[in-house]
């Protein structure tokens, strides 16, 4: 355990009242039981017991809890396997202090910032004390950048600021703009432990905030002279988002050249443009780009780089980060859609935005809108709130952009309808930012659509609403029939939302990448416990954590050789920290891929007698010793024993070589390897329906694609080995591999035996394979 | 766009500017340390560290020998490997037993001529004892009933899928609590429903269909409505019988290589499942398992464990008796209840029971054979004696020492001065109780299992009552009774031998005198198998 002070290993106050949650038998002290019948003493949960209120019984061999140390925060009872703990009464944590945000009415042209942060030391260390700093951390997990949460936390109560912001810079470069748009709700704070036990959870986004508003931020460390991992690579990362920026900004600090293109005038992407400078003011929004182009990013803004392009660039780069997001708007195909005075969120948004600002013109921004102008002064005097009467905004959509869009419209003095389909339940929309807009004087009106639009000559009048059905959540609502409501509008904003651009999506086969996973949850998510069935009336906060990991893991793989893809170009429409990870994480990839282009890989005749870097096949450094993964599906134990021997081979042969069962082959693993060996064992009635072993089969469907990644079987077999080859061949080739050999090995090897030196020459033939492979 | 123009010119200007000689050394020497991804994106889990005090001591007398590990045999590996395996145990029994629901239903009304009587109650349950007393749970792993329901919960016959059907509830925590209190309740029951209807007696071969039926519906229900299998280990009838007998057996079921490597290990892939294996279904870890007491031998462990830790093995007879560290007061009053039925079973073919039963009915209105109240006052009694006696032994050489240790309120591992006795010898007493109920299937086994075959031929249409094998009887009465206090013997032999074992090691500390405890329990062993034996002469081989 890394915190040693007692008090705060275990909040301070206990009793019913002051206790979070409405669990059952709320009140007194938490009673932790065990059902010694069940518990087979595995320690799961007292590894795992944030207050060391757990320990064994020695002769039983079961766990056994001292209850005066218990603060019933349940991790026991989610991590135990055998469901053999269970845990009764209050969680004895502290009420968090009240809420800040309070809603005053708002002011014409007023673009402070509505969400607060705390306002005090004293007040952050007193909601950083709530932190049990748990071993297993599941808010880490529920965050999609795998902040280290209670690193950070525990940096933050020894008062080091500086180290706490060091902490939450090894996993992001945005901590301030995410503290501010992230939805915690459905991420760390969902995965609180304190809120998977039904209780009030840690205030992780605010204290985030308070340390990135208050701690130093250093520039990103660029290492370009000093020689870092990406030295030498030129990479171009196409888009300036939060997915743009997070890969650059590793990248920059790793000393690659880095070229970013951004369309915009500015940078920031959807940071920039899409969210309203009352939820992100512009200096957080542009921190990042002011340091990353201090440090040498060599950003292109206004330059667009189209589908088409993207051969150029690989022409002229090494990598290319594609991190364009997904930005084109959806539009509701109705009557009278193309009038005058319908317009997308994208248009409303960035207008609005320059229109606000400091110089900007509202009145000249509404009459292009063909509004009336307001006497909207921004910082003029005489301000008033908003008066209920101006013109009327018809906003489609009732999501997060069509929240922004209608209190931007609010704060233009305008009043604003939003009408969604969903229903309120299962809309995809923050429930805060719901409340927020209501607050702000936004009408909200859930399963309605718009039927028609109808003008008088070229301009929208009226707005047909239909009402609509939905009975549960994911299912298409269904639009009723009856007697249209009839609106009057002076202006449309359709923001039902965005795709991606159809023509990178068209180069970019198998984007978007879904966010789910259907297989068997990684091992180790399940074990912390964040998938546990939340109590009711939560998000099922582990669910949606795991399938974001699907989308991380996925950015780590190139589409097609040397390109990769992060954000909303790779998923859709997503969050800003999603995309900021993703982009990292492509990063990464990129850095331990170190792709070469042609260019760069074929020497020049420029004297020096030396190409560049000497590239080794895939135009790799020549004396970076290639990295090979052998994983196998064993059964009887020979085809791990040939695994083995087979990467003990290519290790002798000057390769990193290691040996994985395929269960415990994670993604990155796979990422970073060069040589993929796959071996599996052949499964069958000796001669007929041959095949591969089943879970091999199915891994190797599983697998990512490959983009040109050199690979290899091999089977180990009894009698015959058929087509087993074949298969595993054709299956990898499906993902894009490059299968240079395949081998079936039978007989019962022993070390010296005949079946070894065919693995020796196996891995021989593997090397020279791999060697004199040119770049392809 | 300036792609064209500035961009690619720039770029490859400085690729051949950038690498020049000395300047290099630094960017190839960080290139050897290159930033994994995989340590980027880790979760920083920092994990307390799992206790290993006393572990070594604490499962030193039950753990099995390395060497007599049956999964380092590529062969049986393979197999066990292979998701098919279980399902290929369980098919011949599933289609055995609709054949039983269904020929009993159908076929011909003659019991004996019935195949469905024929095969489950002359053959079928002497084989699952054979299973029981040399393997262990061999039957559980091959079981029809719980494999059935099990392919519907999974909704798969052998593949490892995600989701499964039904409720998926956990078995309420006071009702797990009791541990086999509930199974020995529903074999009791089960029991007396078969003497009642005389399903095995043999009566109407429907009635066996209607009983496998029954078994058949309710473990259904329990795993539609429980997770995993709950109903073989909190509900089935055969469940206490073969759990504690089965302990005499030589397989020790599946259990950690390396106990280290369990400990270490953060994801217990074998009690949660992984892509290969779904999680123990009977709630045991192989990390931790001290006696093949709750190992349905299905091979899930083996199939999930990523690290290869886990070894089928094979135990001493007797071990699973005699080794566990932990001693269950529901497996000492489960093997209490099973001696009070065995004995109810062995005495209702004496004339005196007949008399007293008779009597009992005429007195309640009862309508016949068995009356409720002597069938559960004769198992109570039974067991109360049993425990009577380990009271008596406690009083007299007990000091009243209680060891305190974890659990105190639970009913399993609660400590007392009389448990600290009755307890330990209930275990030692299992190869008597064993024998018994194996000598009391002999007589139907003697005389009647060769009808199984001309039963099996009717279903075909050939054979008849008067076919030879129909009144083939393998051993006259005589021989019966002979074999059966043999096997009386034998299993009272193997009782004390055991009883010696855990009275050295559990009664003794606690007594005052180490050679008294040891002559008293060994002579309640004696006791116990000689009241047997004179029942089964008394019996003369009846069935």
């Amino acid at each position: 355990m890394a915190i040693t002070e007692p008090q705060l290993r275990r909040p301070a106050t206990v009793g019913g009242s002051s206790t979070a949650g409405g669990l059952p038998g709320a009140g007194g002290h938490p009673q932790a039981r065990i059902l010694t019948d069940r518990c087979a003493g595995c320690q799961e949960c007292v590894v795992r017991c944030p207050t060391g209120a757990l320990s064994m019984d020695p002769v039983l061999w079961v766990a056994q809890a001292d209850n005066t140390a218990c603060v019933g925060c349940r991790q026991c009872m989610r991590t135990c396997p055998f469901s053999a703990i269970t845990v009764d009464g209050p969680c004895l944590v502290e009420r968090r202090a009240a809420t800040l945000d309070g809603h005053s009415a708002i002011v014409l042209g007023a673009v402070a910032e509505t969400r607060q942060g705390f306002s005090s030391l004293e007040e952050a260390l007193a909601e950083a004390a709530r932190c049990l700093h748990c071993p297993d951390p599941t808010c880490v997990r529920g965050c999609p950048a795998h902040n280290d949460i209670p690193g950070f936390v525990a940096a933050l109560r020894r008062g080091d600021l500086a180290g706490a912001h060091e902490v939450l810079r090894a996993t992001t470069v945005m901590p301030d703009v995410c503290a501010r748009v992230c939805n915690q709700a459905a991420q760390c704070e969902g995965a609180c432990t304190w809120s998977l036990a039904g209780g009030e959870p840690v205030s992780i986004g605010r204290l985030e905030r308070f340390v990135a508003d208050n701690a130093p931020v250093p520039p990103p460390a660029a290492t370009r002279e000093g020689g870092g991992p990406g030295s030498g690579l030129r990479v171009a990362v196409v888009g300036s988002g939060p997915a743009g920026a997070g890969a650059a900004w590793v990248l920059v600090e790793s000393g690659a050249r880095v070229t970013v293109y951004e369309k915009d005038t500015t940078p920031g992407g959807l940071c920039d443009w899409g969210i309203p400078d009352f939820t992100l003011p512009v200096r957080v929004a542009q921190r990042p780009w002011d340091q990353l182009v201090r440090a040498g990013v060599d950003l292109r803004c206004g330059t667009g780089v189209d589908a088409a392009q993207l051969d150029e660039l690989l022409e002229a780069y090494d990598a290319v980060v594609l991190a364009h997001g997904a930005g084109e708007p959806l539009r509701l195909a109705v009557p009278g859609s193309n009038l005058e005075g319908v317009i997308d969120a994208t248009t409303f948004l960035k207008g609005a935005k320059a229109a606000l600002r400091p110089g900007g013109e509202v009145g000249g921004f509404l009459s292009s809108l063909g509004l009336p102008s307001q006497a909207a002064a921004p910082d003029g005097a005489g301000r008033t709130g908003v008066a209920d009467a101006g013109p009327r905004v018809l906003v489609l959509g009732a999501g997060n952009t069509a929240m922004d869009v209608a209190r931007t419209a609010r704060r233009l003095g305008c009043r604003a309808v939003c009408v969604d389909w969903m229903d309120e339940r299962y809309a995809l929309v923050r429930p805060d930012e719901v409340a927020e807009a209501r607050a702000e004087g936004v009408e909200v009106r859930f399963l309605r659509t718009v039927s028609t639009l109808e003008g008088d000559g070229s301009r929208v009048r009226v707005a047909r609403l239909a009402r609509t059905e939905q009975r549960q959540a994911g299912q298409r609502p269904k639009v009723l029939s009856g007697p249209p409501e009839e609106v009057e509008v002076d202006l449309v904003v359709m923001a039902m939302g965005y795709r991606l651009d159809a023509a990178f999506a068209q180069r970019l086969p198998g984007t978007p990448v879904r966010r789910t996973d259907a297989g068997v949850p990684d091992r180790h998510w399940l074990a912390s416990g964040v998938l546990a069935t939340p109590p009711a009336g939560k998000a099922a906060v582990g669910t949606l954590s795991l399938g974001r990991e699907v989308a991380l893991e996925a950015a780590m793989f190139p589409f097609r050789p040397r390109v990769w893809v992060a954000g909303d170009a790779l998923t859709g429409p997503s969050t800003v920290v999603e995309a900021m990870a993703q982009g990292r994480r492509a990063a990464f990839a990129v850095l331990d891929a170190r792709p070469r282009r042609p260019a760069a890989v074929h020497p020049r005749s420029d004297g020096t007698g030396k190409s560049a870097g000497e590239p080794g096949g895939d135009g790799r450094h020549a004396e970076q010793p290639l990295r090979a993964l052998v994983c196998y599906e064993s059964a009887g134990g020979r085809t791990a024993r040939v695994a083995a021997e087979l990467a003990d081979r290519l290790r002798s042969e000057g390769m990193e070589a290691t040996s994985l069962p395929l269960v415990k082959v994670t993604a990155e693993d796979l990422a970073a390897t060069d040589l993929l060996v796959v071996g599996a064992w052949t499964e069958g009635m000796v001669v007929a329906r041959v095949h591969p072993a089943r879970a091999a089969v199915a891994w190797l469907q599983k697998l990512p694609r490959l983009a040109g990644k050199s690979a290899a079987v091999f089977c180990t077999y009894s009698v015959a080995p058929r087509g087993t080859l074949a298969e595993m061949t054709k299956l990898l080739e499906a993902k894009g591999a490059n299968v240079l050999a395949a081998e079936a090995f039978g007989g019962h090897g022993s070390p010296g035996s005949a079946a070894t030196a065919s693995v020796h020459a196996f891995a021989g033939r593997l090397a020279e394979a791999r060697g004199s492979l040119a770049y392809a | 766009m300036s792609l064209t123009t500035e961009g690619p010119a720039a770029t490859d200007e400085a690729g051949d500017r950038q690498p020049q000689g000395g300047e290099e050394q630094p960017a190839r020497a960080a290139c050897s340390a290159r930033p994994r991804p995989s340590a980027m994106g880790a979760v920083p889990v920092r994990l307390g560290r799992p206790t290993s005090d006393g572990m070594t001591r604490r499962f030193a007398s039950s753990d099995p020998s390395p060497g007599l590990d049956l999964a380092r045999r590529p062969v049986l590996a393979r197999l066990m490997r292979d998701r098919r395996f279980q399902f290929l145990l369980v098919l011949p029994n599933q289609i055995v037993f609709w054949t039983v629901i269904f020929v009993g239903l159908l076929g011909t009304a003659v019991p004996g001529l019935n195949f469905g009587t024929a095969i489950t109650w002359y053959v079928w349950f002497c084989l699952v004892f054979v299973m029981m007393v040399v393997v262990g749970r061999a039957w559980c792993s091959m079981c029809p009933f719980g494999g059935f329901a099990e392919w519907v919960q999974r909704r798969a016959l052998f593949r490892r899928t995600q989701k499964a059907l039904g409720l998926g509830l956990k078995f309420p925590e006071p009702l797990a609590r009791l541990g086999f209190l509930i199974p020995v309740g529903s074999f009791v029951l089960l029991t007396w429903i078969e003497e009642f209807f005389n399903i095995a007696g043999p009566g109407n071969p429907a009635d066996t269909s209607f009983m496998v039926i029954g078994i058949v519906l309710s473990a259904l229900v329990f795993f539609l409505v429980f997770e995993r299998r709950t109903f073989c280990r909190y509900v089935c009838p055969l469940t206490t019988l073969i759990g504690t007998v089965g302990s005499m057996g030589s397989v020790a079921g599946f259990r950690t290589r390396d106990r280290e490597i369990c400990l270490a290990c953060t994801t217990k892939d074998c009690m949660r499942g992984s892509e290969n294996g779904y999680g123990c279904p009977w709630y045991t870890w192989p990390g931790s398992a001290d006696s093949n007491l709750y190992c349905g031998l299905c091979t899930e462990c083996f199939k999930s464990c990523p690290e290869g830790n886990i070894g089928l093995f094979l135990q001493k007879p007797l071990t699973s008796v005699v080794a566990p560290a932990r001693r269950r007061a529901d497996v000492a009053w489960g093997v209490a209840l099973l001696w009070g039925l065995v004995l109810y079973q062995q005495f209702n073919a004496t004339n005196v029971f007949n008399t007293i039963d008779t009597k009992l009915n005429s007195v309640l209105g009862f309508p016949h054979y068995p009356d409720p109240v002597d069938y559960l006052g004769l198992i109570v009694a039974g067991a109360l004696t049993l425990a009577g006696a380990a009271f008596v032994v406690g009083r007299l050489f007990g000091t009243g020492a209680v060891p305190a240790r974890a659990g105190k309120a639970s009913f399993i591992d609660r400590t007392t001065p009389f448990r600290s006795f009755f307890v330990p010898m209930a275990y030692g007493l299992i190869p008597v109780v064993g024998a018994d109920y194996f000598a009391r299937q002999l007589p139907k086994f003697f005389h009647t299992s060769p009808r199984v075959l001309p039963a099996a031929a009717h279903i075909f249409g050939f054979a008849s009552t008067r076919t030879a094998l129909y009144s083939t009887s393998l051993l006259g009465n005589n021989g019966i009774v002979v074999t059966q206090v043999i096997v009386i013997a034998v299993g009272t032999l193997a009782a004390l031998w055991s009883m010696w074992r855990v009275a050295g090691r559990d009664l003794v500390p606690v007594s005052r005198s180490a050679a008294g405890v040891r002559l008293a329990s060994l002579a309640f062993v004696a006791a116990c198998g000689a009241g047997a034996a004179i029942l089964y002469v008394l019996m003369h081989a009846a069935n």
